[in-house]
């Protein structure tokens, strides 16, 4: 059992554990995505996320046309604090150990 | 609880023969993420490696390590290969 | 440690006795499966195998998909018949 600050993969967590201070990806609800450094998180998922990058996609649909357009609106944040409730998917930079 | 019958397969020992292992995980949307089970909680929070991300069955993603938030998981299945 | 309130079945005792053989789950949304039930937990969390996942098309169809085994999270199952083989059978959908 590696403790606190080890670098296994003992439970989920650990993976953000392990990518704190480094820049993540998050997949929200909403067809939201954030980019940026993970500087807190608590076991709900809530994040405070640094330097952020923002990518909301909108699929909309024209009804003269029939066609559909994928819209995605991107915007940066320097500091952003994310509620757990909305994350589907954390991906932590590819790990090196 | 009741008694344990003979071909009983709990939850928990399910995830203990299939940890380590590749697995496709469906989420309540619909997307499914096929990859390497590393390990997952008692909420169902699910640490993958190796994942590749599903949309209609089109592969849209790939991650080296993903974690999953275990509220949105709709299953957890054994890919193919063999059982038992 | 099985109790039964006067002679009646518990509904979780229902499902022990489902254990080995088919079972129809359906899901809270559009969604159902049948498999063979190997076991389960006391959130109903289930594992079952030779699994048919069953999801209703916008025609009314279904469109079905194989599981070999799996485990289903019980936050989503709104229904469960025993012995059940799914929507087809019982000429749903179509």
């Amino acid at each position: 059992m590696a403790g606190k600050g080890g670098t296994n993969v003992d439970e989920p967590l650990d993976l953000l554990r392990l990518s704190l201070d480094e820049r993540i990806y998050v997949k929200m609800r909403g067809d939201r995505e954030l980019r940026g450094k993970l500087h807190a998180y608590d076991q709900h998922l809530n994040m405070v996320l640094g330097e952020v990058e923002e990518v909301v996609t909108v699929v909309e649909y024209d009804e003269d046309t029939f066609e559909e357009h994928v819209k995605m609106t991107k915007r940066n944040i320097d500091m952003l604090y994310v509620r757990g409730d909305g994350v589907i998917l954390v991906s932590p930079p590819l790990r090196t150990s | 609880m009741a008694a344990i019958g003979p071909s009983k397969r709990s939850p928990t020992e399910f995830l203990s023969q299939v940890t380590g292992r590749p697995v496709v995980v469906k989420l309540n949307t619909g997307v499914d993420y096929k990859g390497v089970l590393a390990c997952l909680d008692g909420y169902m929070n699910i640490a993958m490696e190796q994942t590749e991300e599903y949309v209609n069955g089109q592969l849209k993603n790939k991650y080296g390590d993903a974690f999953i938030r275990g509220n949105n998981v709709l299953y957890i299945s054994t890919l193919g290969a063999k059982k038992r | 440690m099985s109790r039964t309130m006067g002679g009646q079945l518990l509904p979780l005792e229902l499902i022990d006795r489902c254990i080995g053989s088919r079972i129809w789950i359906i899901l809270k949304g559009d969604k159902e499966f049948v498999g063979t039930l190997q076991g389960f937990d006391d959130y109903v969390n289930m594992v079952l195998e030779d699994v048919t996942e069953f999801e209703v098309n916008p025609d009314g169809g279904y469109r079905e998909t194989k599981l070999d085994q799996i485990l289903l999270n019980g936050n989503n199952i709104c229904m469960l018949v025993p012995g059940g083989e799914g929507p087809v059978a019982q000429g749903g959908g179509q």
